[in-house]
């Protein structure tokens, strides 16, 4: 079992140094903002702006590219349907039943570059930001809304634990499996039957330790007089700087030119 | 004494992470039957709404998918905001529903049979299906353009899985009957 947690780059770049809830807001309105592009003057500006992205975090092109890796099928799956099934006006290239239309070539092209700019472009995010980073922005942006009573912290508490316990549970459901296999347990065995039973052995464990771990875990933070988010002081203060204005500034530019290409083309 | 009234106490906070923590191992632990490997990854979000209740349940199953969507790597395939708009994002919101359903089901009982754990699962797993293939549905035809029939969505991304979450469904019941004593609450 391979879990590659934390994707983190780290590095000193103005994306590395502005603040997790400037860079949750911007990822989220950049990926409204690409989803309002409607022609390919638009779609040059964003690819322009995300090179230059690209560029000034220093997380090297490399990691970009591998974040694409998990969406190749769908790029591909997404071409075919629409360069064969999409009725255009300007025929191409007719074999057999197959239409192929000029209209179909550039929505297909349109298609790709949009979900090449979301899925880069998130994963800017996650490559200069660290989980605790992240957990703790998120909270701070969620606080507003503990007034109608969301449990913003609560939750905030909860992907922090989840995070905490991800490795743990990896190695014991390992430790547990190999247990069993020296036990007699066949997790290779050719009976369905026999290869569902032999998962038993591995859950009940599993969740026991982890209901055991909860109990430890809840005294320990109640023994440390641990109630909830209210009058919590925190380790890290989170503080804006010189580098969200910087990088705020050239993601309103970024949006005005979006919405004028959109307008104008 | 003056305690201030919590929407969760520490218990319930701590248990909710550790589900959450466990969906994550669930997509990893692959058991390969016939053709379409399966993920554990049902049998425990089902789990989740079959111990800790609907309400619990869903939203240990909703830690999962928020650490997700912001970019925390928990997802199979990577995450991020991006993740949303991949077709098959519907069924890991379906997990929620599932998860909540079986708690539904299952309700605030003391002695539950295994008959009705299994009747939970079956509905969590109906509740996955549904959401995911609206979903999927929306995303095809109206972001990326594509003309998908109901028939062939359900061809592609449902009908090849239910033999392997009927199976997965038969363990979590049998799993939740054996630990349901264990659940300190």
């Amino acid at each position: 079992m391979n879990i590659s947690i934390g994707q983190y780059v780290p590095g000193e770049s103005i994306f590395h140094r502005s603040d997790p809830r400037t860079k949750l807001t911007m990822t989220f309105a950049y990926m409204v903002i690409v989803l309002l592009i409607n022609n390919f003057v638009g779609y040059a500006i964003a690819m322009f702006f995300l090179i230059l992205a690209i560029v000034s975090s220093r997380v090297g092109i490399r990691m970009v590219l591998r974040s694409l890796r998990p969406i190749v099928f769908l790029i591909i799956f997404t071409v075919i349907l629409n360069i064969f099934l999409y009725q255009g006006e300007t025929l191409l290239l007719s074999i057999g039943f197959i239409d192929i239309y000029k209209e179909g070539i550039l929505f297909s092209i349109q298609m790709i570059l949009r979900i090449l700019l979301l899925v880069a472009g998130a994963s800017l995010l996650t490559y200069t930001t660290t989980s605790i980073m992240l957990t703790d922005g998120l909270e701070r942006i969620m606080s507003p809304l503990s007034v109608i009573g969301f449990p913003a912290h609560d939750i905030a508490m909860m992907i922090s634990i989840a995070l905490r316990f991800i490795p743990t549970f990896a190695e014991e459901t390992e430790r547990i499996m190999r247990a069993q296999a020296s036990r007699g347990a066949d997790f290779d065995s050719k009976k369905l039957r026999e290869k569902i039973r032999s998962f038993i052995p591995v859950l009940v464990p599993l969740f026991i330790g982890a209901f055991r771990r909860a109990t430890d875990l809840a005294t320990a933070m109640e023994a440390r007089c641990y109630r909830g988010g209210k009058n919590r002081t925190r380790y890290r203060v989170l503080q804006f700087s010189k580098a969200d204005i910087v990088l705020t500034s050239f993601f309103i530019v970024f949006g005005v030119l979006v919405i004028l290409s959109r307008i104008f083309f | 004494m003056n305690r201030e009234k919590r929407i969760f106490d520490t218990q319930s906070i701590v248990l909710c992470a550790l589900f959450a923590a466990l969906s994550t191992i669930g997509a990893y632990i692959k058991i390969p039957i016939s053709y379409v490997p399966i993920t554990m990854q049902l049998t425990f979000t089902t789990l989740a709404g079959l111990l800790l209740g609907s309400c619990k349940g869903a939203i240990s199953v909703s830690i999962y998918i928020i650490a997700g969507l912001i970019g925390l790597p928990v997802f199979t395939n990577g995450g991020g905001f991006g993740y949303v708009l991949q077709p098959t994002f519907g069924y890991i919101l379906g997990f929620v529903a599932g998860a909540f359903v079986a708690g539904l089901i299952v309700g605030k009982r003391k002695e539950v049979s295994y008959s009705r754990y299994l009747l939970a699962s079956f509905g969590s797993i109906a509740a996955c299906y549904t959401l995911g293939t609206i979903y999927f549905h929306i995303i095809m035809n109206l972001y990326l353009g594509n003309n998908m029939s109901l028939w062939k969505i359900l061809m592609l991304c449902v009908i090849p899985f239910i033999p392997g979450d009927v199976i997965m469904s038969l363990l979590a019941s049998w799993v939740a009957k054996k630990i349901k004593y264990h659940l300190p609450l």
